[in-house]
This record gives structure tokens, sequence and C-alpha cells, in this order.
């Protein structure tokens, strides 16, 4: 049976991440949403207080936690900002295939220096014809000696632009799909690396998001992860593990919305009293609430399931897609508690909305984690 | 240099408080306890007494019931403390400044101790008392209010300074020294999540404390209140600031009456 009372340790991990949240991010977040800065000053505080790179273990230099501990610091982090929030977790997603399928050796050439510095490093799956269809992806790898040759092009990769080092999927050969499918640790300094420009986004503006170009990338064959075609499956159990903090991360966004919406209703009054005593008001908070116990409860279990050594692909997919879909519904409502206020930039709400959105979208759109969640759930009926 | 810290644990500012349900005390049940303000400061200030002496410890010692005092020394090892000691004071602790000093004093005059650095007062009862108790008790002498405070190699002796309300005092006294710190003038820093998880790990040395003093125990607490909500606060609504000012300014002259 899964206990989720936090133990000492990990309440300890939620109030340092909740502190930096609220005092770090919380009074820049309106800011650097307006601006689209990418402020470097606080990921930096947050790479010192060992707040990036979560997910590698502590021989490598990182903080070494399993996806629940993970979970708890990036709700609190993302109650601040969704934004800064997606920027330093990158991190975690572009290292993961490194953690799962490098070598002793690669391990310890890849995560150890990265780890010592503060820098971003980007996961480069999602192509311009695509992302959700991971398996017609176009960028090649040819072998050429003891080396690959990567063309190709990867599009809204978090952190891109600020990247120094990036995990890159590409086929060896295009007519084999998902078996062709090879994953590589590519170094920005690598000649014919190409990042683009940053994208003008809806929401998670703090964010950085961008285009990375291979143009005659040579990589050399000890940096390819796992064997030739071995790729696909590395991204899908990657995904695996980071799918249920973007659930956390979501819920964080909610939480925010439903604290903002039950705060001014009690402040605003329409009818002689509190909007918080008229029932319509009151039926608002209570489904926002529940949506909110909810999600928190199912990320909760997915990432016991996967600590625990299971897959958890059907508890993450279900996590990751009822905790983004709630956060949508909960910002909506938290906008119209405030009524005309709530659509005022002036207002803090409207942005909830907008980073929400996000979270039904990256980290494998819901359509696929319904398709997965359908997958899965049909097995044990066939 | 021996360096003792002594932190206390107290309820967090955002905790909603209730009185337990025999009146004469807080109800700690639900009430998150941290180590705060002025007890971060003098944490901070052993900290980097120990960077800027070469061989420095950090002795963190905390009197209290448990577990909210494990907790404490939890977060001073995380912060950088190098060993720890729980003076256990049973599920009732004195709330007696001078018994509470008492029972640090006998913490403390065991162990190595060139400088015991506390907070000016603690951030819950506000007493301000313990320092210059555990002064006396200890027989060495005292200062509160106390900012910046370095130690002197060539002269063998600590240079501080005080504040007050009339400037700043400075001052050089030699070891041994209780001081107690001024608040939050150090900007105390944040442990870090790797020091975080060792903390838990750490091991921290129990002592239980001896009974209250005759003393202490001739008064006891009568009844605790909390204060009476505040009524009469008007809240403005604005968008901007200058609409802010121009409904302050119709609300003190039409309502308040306080211009013409």
């Amino acid at each position: 049976m899964p206990d989720f009372s936090l133990t000492p340790e990990q309440e300890s991990l939620r109030d340092l991440a909740r502190k930096f949240a609220r005092t770090e991010m919380a009074p820049h977040a309106a800011e650097v949403d307006r601006t689209a800065r990418f402020p470097e000053e606080i990921y930096r505080k947050a790479y010192d207080l060992g707040l990036m790179n979560l997910n590698v273990p502590t021989e490598y230099g990182g903080s070494g936690l399993g996806v629940f501990d993970q979970c708890l610091i990036v709700e609190e982090l993302a109650y601040a900002c969704g934004g800064m929030t997606t920027s330093i977790i990158a991190n975690c997603l572009a290292l993961e295939p490194i953690i799962l399928g490098g070598t002793p050796e690669q391990k310890e050439r890849f995560l150890k220096p990265f780890c010592a510095e503060y820098q971003f490093a980007s996961f480069g799956l999602t192509e311009p014809s695509g992302g959700s269809d991971a398996g017609a992806l176009h960028t090649r790898a040819q072998r050429d000696g003891d080396h690959y040759v990567l063309d190709g092009e990867k599009c809204f990769i978090t952190n891109a632009p600020h990247a120094t080092l990036y995990t890159v999927f590409a086929t060896v050969d295009p007519s084999l799909r998902h078996k062709g499918i090879t994953a590589f640790v590519v170094p920005r300094t690598a000649q014919g690396v190409i990042p683009g420009k940053d994208e003008d986004k809806m929401g998670h503006r703090a964010s950085s998001t961008g285009t990375v170009r291979f143009e005659g990338v040579r990589v050399p064959v000890a940096n390819r992860l796992g064997e030739e075609g071995a790729g696909f499956s590395l991204a899908m159990r990657t995904l695996d593990q980071t799918r249920t903090p973007i659930g956390a991360l979501a819920t964080g966004i909610a939480q925010a919305a439903l604290d903002h919406a039950a705060a001014y209703s009690l402040k605003r009054q329409t009818f002689g009293k509190p909007i918080a005593q008229h029932q319509a008001i009151q039926m608002k908070l209570a489904n926002m609430a529940q949506a909110i116990h909810a999600a928190r409860l199912l990320t909760w279990h997915a990432a016991w399931k996967i600590d625990r050594g299971e897959r958890g692909t059907l508890e993450s997919s279900i996590a990751k897609c009822f905790a983004s879909d709630s956060a949508l519904d909960v910002a909506n409502e938290a906008i119209q508690t405030f009524g005309g206020y709530g659509y005022m930039k002036d207002y803090p709400v409207e942005k909830l909305l907008r980073d929400a959105k996000l979270t039904q979208i990256y980290e494998g759109a819901n359509e696929i984690q319904r398709s997965v969640i359908a997958r899965e759930l049909l097995r044990a009926y066939e | 240099m021996e360096i003792v810290v002594c932190v206390k644990p107290v309820p967090e500012a955002e905790t909603r408080l209730r009185v337990a349900t025999d009146g004469t005390a807080l109800d700690p049940e639900a009430v998150k306890f941290v180590l705060t303000g002025y007890d971060e400061s003098a944490v901070e200030q052993a900290l980097l007494l120990k960077e800027s002496v070469p061989g420095s410890k950090v002795h963190a010692i905390s009197y209290g019931p448990a577990p909210r005092t494990e907790e404490v020394l939890r977060a001073a090892i995380a912060l950088g403390c190098d060993q720890a000691t729980w003076i256990d004071s049973g599920a009732a602790p004195a709330t007696d400044p001078v018994d509470v000093a008492r029972a640090l004093a006998a913490a403390i005059r065991p162990v190595p101790h060139d400088l015991v650095l506390l907070g000016k007062q603690a951030g819950d009862d506000e007493e301000g008392v313990v320092a210059a108790a555990l002064g006396e008790l200890l027989e060495v002498p005292d200062f509160g209010f106390v900012v910046d405070l370095r130690w002197d190699a060539a002269g063998s002796r600590f240079k501080f300074r005080r504040a007050s309300e009339a400037g700043l005092e400075s001052w050089e006294a030699p070891t041994p020294l209780v001081v107690g710190l001024q608040q939050a003038w150090n900007d105390p820093r944040t442990a870090k999540l790797p020091a975080i998880l060792k903390s838990r790990k750490a091991p921290i040395a129990k002592v239980t404390a001896a009974a209250r003093s005759a003393e202490a125990a001739r008064s006891r607490s009568v009844k605790f209140e909390l204060p009476a909500p505040r009524t009469g606060a008007k809240l403005i609504e604005f968008k901007t600031p200058q609409e802010a000012a121009e409904k302050l300014v119709k609300v003190l002259r039409e309502e308040a009456k306080v211009f013409p």
C-alpha cells in the first residue's frame, strides 16, 4: 500500500523548493512573463541550491532524487512560475537518456562535468514535421568510420538556445521506422550545431524554446547511447520517467490558481457580501479543489509506482493527462472568479491559464497520453 | 575555534496558531516549527567565523521536546554546523527563560566553547533573557544586539559592534564570550539540497534536561489567548498606484475626515 504521508526528509525538500519559489521566483514571475526574459540569475541560484539535475545520481554530481521527490519539488516551483520551472527541470529530461542508456564510462564523461557547473542540456526529439509520431523523424545519422554524421532539424526544444549539451534522436535508416532511431550525445561546440532563434510563446515565457539544426555534425561513435536502433525505446523509457513531474508542474499551476481565486472570493463583495458566500463561487472553488486533489494523488501514485521500479506507463500517462487538463480548467475558473479583473494582465490568473495550456501539449500531447492509456488498458481485455 | 550556537524551534510565521484545550498554552499540534529569524543570524555568524578561522568547528545546541528540536538541529546541520546536541526537555518544556539558560549552560559547560552565539531573542516569545542569563551562568561576559562579529587573530580577541538606537558601538573582548545576535544583518544562507539530504543521516547527541528549578516551579501559566481579530480595516482595490492614491485621499477626506 502506498503511504503518502511525507517523511521529514521529504518535508525539508519541499520546504526548500517552497522557500526558493516564493522568495526568488514569484517576485519576478510577472516581469519575466511580460518581457519573455530568460532569468539566468534565478536559474543560477536554482542550480547552486541543487534544484537542477534532480534526477542525476549523486555520484555524478546530481541530486539523486526519485520521481516522487522530484514531483514534490516541481509542484512547489510551478506554484510560483510554470515557465521558470520548465527551464529549471529541462535538464532532467535531457540527461535522463544518459542516466538510463549510458555506459558507466559515458555517464562519467558526460554527466560529471555537466553537473559540476551551471549549464543547460536539451532533449532533441521533436521535429518540424511532427513530435507525436516520433517513429517518423527525419534527422539522419550516417555512419562514417568511427563517427556518425548528423543532418536535420529539431524544434520546440526547451532551453535549446542556451544549452551546452544535446541528447539527439536521429535515424540511421528511415525505412526501418522506429527500429532505425538512435540516440546521441552532442556537445554544443561540435561543428555544425546551429541553435535557432527563441520562439515567442503564449505562456512559459520565462523559458526558452527554439530550434536546433545539425549540418554535417560529426559525432563520435563513443557518443552513441545504446545500440543502433535502440533510440526509440530509450526515448519512451525516458518519457516514462519524466512525464509524471509534468503532472506535478500542472498541479502547482492549478494550486496557485485556486489560492488566488479563494483569497479573492473572500475579499470581493457583490450584493452586499463576499462572493465566497455565493453558491455559484462556492461550487467553482469546490470543483477546483477536487480536481487539484485528484491530480496530486494521481501524480503521487504514478511516482510511487515508478520509484518502486515498476514501468508506470499507464499511471504516469493518466497523471500527466488528468493534471494538465485539470490545470487548464482550474485556471479558467479562477479567471471567471475574478471576473473582468481576471482577464487583465495586472492580475496573476490569466498567466496561469497560458502556462497551464502548454502542459497539455508538451512531453507527449494529451491525445498521445490517451492513446497510451487506451493501449495499456485494452491489453487487459484482449 | 570552538563555536557553540544555540537555536530554538519557533512556529513558522505563516502557521495558524490555536490555543491548547486546557487554555494555558499554544497548541503545538499542526504547528510547523522552524529555525528562523535571530537564530538564523546566529548560525550564519557561526558559519562565517568558521570559514574565516581555519580549524574552527560549530556545535549547534537546542533545548526542547521531540520532534521539533531535532528538526531545527538538522536544519542547522544542513546549513553547515558540524555537530549537534539535543537537550530533551520532555513533553512540557520550561517556559522560564532562566531555566532554559540553565539547561543550555549544563550542556555547554562540558564541551569546548570559545564563543557561544544565540539570537538576541527568540522569534516567538521575544523575551531576550536567555543570552544574558547564559553569560551569568557560564560566568563569561555577554553582549546583546551584536552585529558584525570578527576574530582578530593577531590580538587574540573578538571585535564586534552593537546596534543601539543612538548608533553603532564598537567593542572588543577575548574568549570565552556569549553573544546575542541582531536579526538578519548578515543575510543568512539557504541550505542546499544535498546538504539537507545529508543532514537527515547526521548523528545528534541527546542529553536530558535537569528538572525545573524550585524558583521557576513557583510560577505557572494560567491562560493563553490569541489577540482579538482587528476590525475597521478598509481595503482599497486599485489597478494603478495613481488610482490607489486617489481612492485613499477620498476616504481620508470624506470618511475619516482627517483632511478638510
